[in-house]
């Protein structure tokens, strides 16, 4: 137990003088996730769009298929990608194994059915008043489709939110993919289970400390879209 | 020159058919009020000519071409046309942006600074600019939906029961605004009401509509004056309706027997017909004396209604009659219940139908 407390105290001790490698991987897992959430939003808030406002054969299943990629174990994703970007994959000449990019395209990869799934959900949520209330208005198709995520504003960033935390919280797509290289690749997921086993425990409850913190932003900011809902 | 043709139209959901062989034009510059009680159509009608939706068989003509042929011409055709709908919603934004929100996807944003205050100013909802239009009331709402669909300048407006989520004073003022926005701007205004009243009171013509099919249309006068079926006529709820088989004398007299009495009329039909006779041209006597009105009856005063203004009679004479006398009249003929009276009309108020 005074091993437990001992560790903690090392933790915060570590947190609060900025220790250079808590700095540094906090950074970069930031960096990569938000980047990967940006570019996944970018993709999937269209998408979502437009699968919701067209109506053609096949939608539900689409939709469905969509949903259940939502619980794809991050492994998986991280498999699918290695064979396509290592040296002997169809991507291998582009050197992006083992780096942040690469670790990027996971997360986006990882993260682009929940948003466009969410995206859909959030859409729904606005009336179908409201949608032919901008066609009346003399809206064309696009203009329509943008007007109802403006709408749909609040519950949309709520799904991006909700990407993002998956995208930071997931440790064997940045393992396969990244490869946990100090000083390069190292993020919080990778750095907990690597220290941990190393029997680093202070660094690695730091980590964990600075994650749920995180954690604990993201709600908080989810709570406040949804009670602007 | 006619905005808008309906030809042929039909409309089916799955089973049920909601409109049947509407055909009906809309004059330029004219307001309509398509009228009749839930269910009737009217607002699936609103939305085929806002080309909301399209109809199972049939065209819709704007201005002479045919509305649906692509994705584009109604994009363009719909850009001419104003629609508030019945219950009033707002964009998730300020007064200003909603109502630009019509300027703003047409791309016509010059001038569009001074169009929305005037706008605001005619709504009455000055200053309201920045604020935020889902805190509006259920009034302030409609008035702002009608200055969106306005604000473009459309050459038609298209009204779906424009006050019937409305209290007295927010109805009035709207019926105000319809009526400036007919008579100033000269935009042909389409509305739906199943208000008989508002219909008279805002429109040049009326189509009365039941179940999916134009009963009649006509101008208000023309509808309460002759309905020409049963159903319009109890849909406005006419007086005196009564039915019977026409019989004609040697004298070519055209009577109507109904199973009590024998009315006196002018009429080419034959066979079992509806009749209605307006109150107002009912007068009462309490002794029969000479007129030259045709129609001579004797009943008993069954019920005295104050109606307000005037005080409503229902004669028991075989038939029941409505008739409408003042309240001068029932002190000076000494009217009560029981109290045997004379009913006169002429033959030239019976309305055969």
């Amino acid at each position: 137990m005074n091993e437990i407390i001992g560790a903690i105290e090392q933790a915060i001790y570590l947190i609060v003088t900025f220790d250079p490698e808590v700095v540094e991987t906090t950074i970069r897992s930031l960096y990569i996730s938000l980047i990967a959430t940006f570019i996944a939003s970018l993709i999937t808030i269209p998408i979502g769009g437009l699968i919701y406002y067209h109506d053609f054969y096949g939608k539900r299943t689409i939709i469905n298929l969509i949903q259940t990629l939502y619980s794809m174990p991050t492994v998986l994703v991280g498999l699918f990608l290695f064979l396509f970007i290592s040296h002997q994959g169809p991507f291998g000449f582009l050197n992006l194994l083992f780096t942040p990019t690469g670790m990027i395209i996971g997360q986006t990869l990882l993260i682009i059915p929940i948003l466009v799934g969410f995206t859909i959900t959030a859409l729904v949520g606005v009336s179908i008043q409201t949608k032919e209330l901008a066609i009346s208005l003399g809206a064309s198709t696009s203009q329509t489709i943008i007007t109802i995520i403006k709408e749909a504003r609040y519950a949309i960033m709520s799904a991006v939110i909700l990407g993002f935390g998956r995208a930071i919280s997931e440790v064997g797509l940045a393992l396969l993919i990244g490869g946990n290289i100090r000083g390069f690749t190292r993020i919080f997921t990778t750095a907990i289970a690597l220290e941990t086993a190393k029997g680093n425990i202070e660094l690695s409850i730091a980590l964990g400390i600075i994650l749920l913190s995180i954690a604990l932003i993201v709600n908080l900011l989810l709570n406040y879209l949804q009670g602007r809902e | 020159m006619y905005i808008v043709e309906l030809d042929n139209i039909n409309k089916n959901y799955e089973e049920l058919h909601v409109l049947k062989d509407i055909n009906i034009k809309f004059k330029k510059g004219t307001s309509i009020a398509l009228v009749g009680p839930t269910g009737s159509g009217k607002t699936v009608l609103l939305r085929l000519i806002d080309l909301l939706e399209k109809p199972s068989s049939g065209t819709v003509y704007f201005e002479d071409v045919d509305a649906n042929e692509s994705n584009s011409r109604c994009l363009k055709i719909r850009r001419h046309i104003g629609m508030v709908f019945q219950k009033p919603i707002a964009f998730r934004t300020s007064v200003y942006d909603n109502i630009a929100y019509g300027l703003r996807v047409r791309r016509k944003t010059e001038n569009m600074d001074k169009k929305i205050k005037e706008m605001l100013k005619v709504i009455g909802l000055e200053g309201y600019d920045n604020r935020n239009a889902l805190k509006l009331s259920g009034g302030e709402t409609q008035r702002l939906a009608l200055a969106r669909a306005m604000v473009t300048d459309p050459e038609l407006l298209l009204l779906d029961e424009p006050t019937a989520n409305l209290d007295p004073i927010s109805t009035t003022k709207m019926e105000e605004l319809i009526t400036k926005i007919n008579r100033e701007f000269e935009t042909t205004v389409i509305m739906t009401t199943h208000d008989l009243t508002q219909g008279q009171k805002l429109a040049d013509r009326m189509v009365i509509l039941s179940k999916g099919r134009i009963c009649q249309t006509g101008t208000p006068k023309e509808i309460f004056r002759k309905p020409k079926n049963k159903f319009v006529a109890d849909f406005i709820g006419i007086e005196n309706l009564m039915t019977g088989e026409v019989e004609t004398d040697e004298n070519s007299l055209v009577s109507i027997k109904t199973d009590s009495i024998r009315i006196f009329t002018l009429t080419e039909k034959r066979g079992t017909v509806n009749f209605s006779i307006r109150p107002d041209e009912i007068t009462i006597s309490l002794e029969k004396i000479n007129t030259s009105a045709r129609n001579t009856i004797k009943g008993e005063v069954q019920e005295i209604i104050d109606t307000g203004s005037l005080i409503k009679l229902v004669v028991n004479a075989g038939e029941l009659f409505t008739v409408f006398i003042t309240r001068e009249s029932l002190r000076e003929l000494d009217i009560s219940i029981k109290t045997s009276v004379w009913l006169y009309f002429k033959a030239s108020a019976v309305h055969v139908f």
